[in-house]
């Protein structure tokens, strides 16, 4: 059990997502209560959403720094579809998914036919993306969304009324959250395409070797992370009942940070769904514990970029000194080292 | 007779300016072991690419698999019939478990959707099983010696199904333990009739392992030889074109001390390691893949830092911790692998040759003397004879030799007065391997100390003066190479 | 002399003139009156520098195999520690050479540290350049909004404000300060050993290593070198807004890679060149005020920004295949 537990990789990460738990809760014990709980999970919903779709471009080898302009543009076109076009909820939320998959798509066949580097791709598309966004709202929020949806959004499961009379429960959005993580899952440890996100990212030669179109696998992964953005803007959107076109500005940086920070490798190749979630809880605890402490919010992104830096720069101090205490040679009267 | 496994059959291709292969035919049988031999750039990649499905061959060109004639192969259709190859870098993903290494690619190929986890298993544990040997399916890839990835790959050749299975220089980075597991597990894939394509420049596993060798010269086919219808000098002469020896240069007794190497030890890597190198000698280290000479030759070149022990140059003791301080003491360093450590490739001779007297060529201001650079880079151009000799043209564009002329040239040019030579011949023509070796030994002749590591003995034999040799991170003899034969060393190093 | 013309007009520096001076043209025959107006070509001349250096700045990175994407807030924190400092002084003592003096060093000081901050992480700890910076600059931005408070910091001495706005012998001083930076870049990249190196790290950094080249130490002085060239960007800026503020010259982040990459930088390192960058730079900014010239919504002009990038990307992508296939 002891050494099961061991192998998991991800253990350090729970370690100090627990030390930091301990830590806030010492300080504020209302970061205990499920009230606090719910709130968390519905702060940080639409990041987890996103991280995980992050997590399959970060997996590749990639990175889609217009992750935030497109849920923009997503939560822009869902709102003017449930005012203008109908108030169906259902249609609305595949009109979104829709309009997420065309703007990933877009990125997978820039990246994968024109072979423009992600970085610069993504950069180009989020100028544009925003550019059309802003364009079209004047950087002006949408008000105006219709009740049932907004009605949609505050639904809770397995509501509880508190003693001062509010109900309390888990949120809706889960609905959104908990489907993306078992489809981010299954497609990343049951599909071949899945493994493929692997194999590309740990060796993209050998992978296209042993027949896996890469080409194909990252239209593939842009256009799921697309899909994940749609839902993802529906969830936010039901939540904050009106439409920001600000409200995403330096998000991507954020959604990159919680999967670096869950020990995904901006190389490709390393990193899992429960990493990259432990690494949004991580995030999201010391932003909640911030608030609890009464931390001026400014402070949060210093935090922010501290944690980016120090956990990778943790990270690559270990593999140096491993790469130093390697074993190249079985040297005679030296104790053997299994291999 | 049965019908041959695969029949190429008039195979040509050419490149703009280049004929890579011309008319190429010859037949490998079921369950044999079929060794391709030919110098760099005698088209055997190119060939092993064709029947992998990279490249198509010319019109008119057949390849039969077992009679019928393969139309069209790409990699994909290619290892579907069951050809695979196992390059040199094994093209294994590190970041992927054993299980799915050996596996993975038996789902693509079917065009499986999902993956089954106990399928895998039973798959991969079976043709570990069948080479007899036991890996934690668990482990990722990663975390296994080189042997053990190259067992994996073999592996899973098996899981897909192998008929043909082609080994690129398998052996170039194991020890001789290893060699022999292989070769053991080779013959075992023999036996259960799997054909085996073995290409290696090592003539003695060649003739320890194959059954027939077919020779490639120049892009052309020269023949298809049975295992004891040639010796060793016909088979050079057949890949060459002509007969060549190695000469042997005279051997010298020279007793000024120039570099000293005292008690060197460095955990997990070598242990006590003591040997001189003196002025104007050429100095071997030797020993199997694995012994620790590189290693060893690393640290005093200050890239892989020693933990006990020192170094003496001229009497003086010496720290080294970076290339910067060995070099300041004169110490040049080419490494073993010219196109990965050497060169950079998509630049040019002219600012390849100057990158290691930057220092030098520049002012105080940090600006670099353009003509004195332009002087030192023809006058080693000129001096090396590198071929073409146009400053301006890419380092990929050369051929190997000269690639190793420039990496010698740009050493050279800081004037250093130890020169530390890592398998200089490493992947060069036949003919060009004996320019090298002139070269050394006239450079040795003007006082420089050079130390050449070296695997391949009549290497060693041919321009050393002395030779120290290694075995399992430690120096097992310090001998002179007078009257020294292959024997003599091989029997310290294993 | 013919062949010679051919040849430079071949080289992708001759293209990327061609296209200057076909859409200067353009620009100037759609708009003859506005376009190329006094204020217009005055504007352009003190618009160019601050976008121009941030280019220099993010190509010196892109050419050793990184990308620098914390370099808008290195310029911006070092103008809001700077200025905070220069008007504070100007408030307490009432001089204001002696601030100006102060608050200029104290930008110039502070991008150096940020550069080093950067190049430590980078070079001596081997975070990947992307992941580095990128939180580098969410840590500058949160410093930067510590500070602020969300706000602008304002009371420079006028005196400050003539590094930005004025002129000599009709030369704007921020002109004049990018000749500078775009001699001394030039200088440094085509001549000097230091840039020879950086070449060389960018192409295969283990080639240099093993060639004596100490890649660490040279890349630490890259970064200092491309945080200093932001401070300079955040002097100009934050004398011709008379304020500091974060989010000042956010957008040239996205605008400083496209010109490195449009002026023919390769984007894994290795290949730049000052005169294609600066050609860039220029192409970027007269497409951009010249659009604006045309009323056209300045939102739309981003998307054009990001619409250049990936064409010319692709252009090359498209060459360079037709090139293979031939």
């Amino acid at each position: 059990m002891f050494k099961k537990l061991r192998k998991v990789k991800e253990l350090p990460l729970i370690i100090v997502l627990v030390v930091i738990s301990i830590f806030i809760a010492i300080v504020n014990p209302s970061f205990l209560t499920v009230e606090n709980f719910l709130d968390l999970l519905k702060s940080n919903l639409v990041l987890a959403m996103m991280a995980l779709g992050m997590l399959l471009i970060l997996l590749t080898g990639g990175i889609d720094v217009s992750a935030a302009s497109v849920i923009t543009a997503v939560n822009v076109i869902l709102g003017q579809t449930l005012m203008h076009v109908t108030q169906n909820i259902l249609f609305a939320i595949v009109v979104a998914c829709a309009a997420g998959i065309i703007m990933g798509l877009i990125n997978g066949l820039l990246i994968s036919m024109l072979k423009i580097p992600p970085i610069v791709a993504t950069l180009g598309t989020m100028s544009m993306i925003l550019g059309i966004v802003l364009y079209t709202t004047n950087g002006n929020w949408i008000t105006g969304i219709p009740q049932n949806f907004i009605d949609f959004g505050r639904i809770v499961i397995l509501p509880r009324t508190l003693a001062d009379g509010r109900v309390i429960g888990i949120p809706i959005q889960v609905v959104f959250l908990i489907p993306i993580i078992v489809l981010t899952w299954f497609v990343l440890r049951h599909t071949v395409i899945g493994r493929g996100i692997y194999a590309m990212g740990g060796n993209i030669e050998s992978a296209e070797r042993m027949g896996f179109k890469t080409k194909r696998i990252i239209i593939f992964v842009y256009s799921l992370e697309g899909f994940i953005i749609g839902l993802s803007a529906v969830a936010h959107t039901s939540i904050m009942r009106q439409v920001d076109p600000n409200a995403f500005l330096g998000f991507e940086m954020q959604v990159i940070a919680a999967v670096v920070l869950g020990g995904a490798s901006t190389l490709g190749g390393y990193g899992s769904v429960l990493g990259t979630l432990i690494g949004v809880s991580i995030f999201s605890v010391i932003n909640n514990g911030m608030i609890l402490m009464r931390i001026p919010t400014f402070w949060q992104k210093i935090a922010v970029g501290l944690i980016i830096i120090s956990s990778i720069s943790v990270d690559m101090i270990q593999k140096q000194k491993e790469e130093k205490m390697k074993v190249c040679v079985d040297v005679e009267g030296e104790e053997l080292y299994a291999v | 007779m049965a019908t041959p496994l695969i029949e190429i059959d008039h195979i040509s291709k050419f490149f703009p300016g280049v004929k890579a292969l011309q008319d190429v035919s010859f037949s490998i049988e079921t369950g044999e072991i079929h060794a391709l031999i030919g110098e760099n750039g005698a088209g055997k990649s190119t060939l092993i690419k064709i029947l992998s499905g990279i490249y198509q061959p010319e019109p008119g060109g057949i390849i039969r698999m077992e009679g019928e004639q393969l139309s069209h192969l790409d990699p994909l259709t290619s290892l579907h019939h069951g050809i695979v190859v196992i390059y040199q870098d094994f093209s294994l993903f590190p970041n992927l478990s054993v299980l799915e290494n050996i596996t993975l690619g038996r789902f693509v190929k079917r065009g499986r959707k999902l993956v089954d986890y106990k399928e895998m298993r039973k798959v991969a544990s079976k043709s570990l099983e069948q080479l007899g040997v036991e890996i934690d399916l668990d482990t990722s890839l990663g975390d296994l010696s080189v042997a053990r990835q190259q067992l994996v790959a073999i592996a899973r050749a098996l899981a897909n199904n192998a008929k043909l299975l082609i080994l690129d220089e398998p052996t170039s980075s194991l020890s001789s333990s290893e060699v022999d597991k292989l070769f053991e597990i080779m013959r075992s894939l023999k036996s259960r009739g799997i054909s085996l394509l073995f290409i290696s420049h090592k003539l003695d596993e060649l003739f320890a392992i194959s059954d027939r060798f077919s020779i490639l010269r120049d892009g052309r086919y020269i023949g298809t030889y049975g295992e004891n219808e040639l010796d060793d000098d016909q088979l050079i002469a057949l890949m060459v074109g002509r007969q060549i020896n190695y000469t042997i240069y005279p051997k010298r007794y020279l007793d000024d001390p120039l570099l000293e190497v005292q008690h060197l030890t460095k955990k997990g890597n070598y242990k006590d390691i003591n040997f001189t190198l003196h002025k104007g000698e050429i100095l071997g280290i030797t020993g199997l893949v694995g012994a620790g000479r590189t290693e060893v030759v690393k640290s005093i070149f200050g890239l892989n830092s020693s933990d006990e022990g020192s170094i003496l140059f001229e009497g003086k003791e010496i720290t080294i911790k970076n290339p910067t301080d060995a070099m300041t003491s004169g110490i040049a360093f080419i490494p073993e692998n010219r196109l990965s450590e050497g060169l950079v490739l998509r630049k040019s001779m002219r600012e390849n040759l100057a990158l290691t007297i930057l220092e030098s060529l520049s002012n105080s201001f940090g600006l670099i003397d353009q003509s004195e650079r332009e002087k030192i880079v023809k006058e080693w151009v000129a001096r090396l004879e590198i071929r073409p000799d146009n400053p301006d043209l890419l380092a990929a564009k050369l051929s190997g030799g000269n690639q190793q002329r420039v990496v010698i040239a740009k050493w050279l040019a800081t004037e250093p007065k130890i020169l530390i030579v890592d398998e200089p011949t490493n992947g060069i023509d036949v003919g060009a391997k004996a320019e090298i070796h002139k070269l050394l030994r006239s450079l040795a002749e003007t006082g420089l100390g050079v130390i050449v590591v070296s695997s391949e003995l009549p290497e060693i034999l041919s321009i050393c003066d002395r030779v120290v040799v290694m075995r399992r991170g430690r120096v097992t003899a310090d001998l002179h190479c007078e009257g020294l034969n292959q024997e003599d060393i091989m029997s310290k190093a294993i | 002399m013919q062949s010679k013309l051919k040849k430079v007009f071949s080289s992708k520096e001759g293209v990327l003139f061609v296209i200057f001076v076909l859409i200067f043209i353009l620009m100037s025959i759609l708009s003859p009156h506005k376009f190329l107006s006094n204020y217009n070509i005055q504007s352009l001349a003190y618009q160019l520098p601050e976008f121009g250096i941030l280019s220099l700045s993010m190509m010196l990175i892109i050419m050793t195999g990184g990308i620098n994407l914390s370099l808008t807030f290195t310029a911006t924190l070092s103008m809001i520690v700077g200025g905070l400092a220069m008007s504070s002084s100007f408030e307490s003592t009432g001089m204001a050479f002696l601030s100006v003096l102060i608050g200029v060093v104290i930008m110039l000081l502070v991008s150096a540290v940020l550069g080093m901050f950067n190049g430590l992480v980078v070079s001596y700890i081997g975070v990947t350049p992307m992941l580095a910076t990128l939180g580098a600059s969410t840590l500058f931005e949160g410093i930067s909004l510590n500070i602020t408070k969300g706000g602008a910091i304002s009371g420079f001495p006028f005196m400050f404000l003539n590094i930005g706005n004025s002129a000599i012998l009709g030369i704007p001083v921020p002109m004049i300060i990018f000749i500078v930076v775009l001699v001394y870049m030039w200088i440094l990249l085509e001549k000097s050993r230091m840039g020879a190196a950086i070449v060389m790290i960018g192409c295969n950094p283990k080639v240099a290593e093993y060639s004596g080249i100490r890649v660490k130490k040279i890349l630490f002085q890259t970064y200092i070198i491309s945080g200093i060239l932001a401070g300079i960007a955040g002097i100009i800026m934050a004398s011709r807004y008379n304020s500091a503020k974060e989010s000042y010259g956010s957008s040239y982040l996205l605008q400083s890679v496209a010109a490195s990459v449009l002026g023919g930088t390769n984007i894994s390192g290795g290949e730049g060149k000052v005169l294609g960058t600066l050609l860039a730079a220029m192409i970027l900014q007269i497409i951009s005020s010249g659009l604006n010239i045309f009323g056209l919504n300045r939102y739309l002009t981003n998307v054009l920004m990001g619409f250049i990038l990936i064409l010319v990307l692709a252009i090359n992508f498209i060459t360079d295949y037709l090139k293979k296939n031939k």
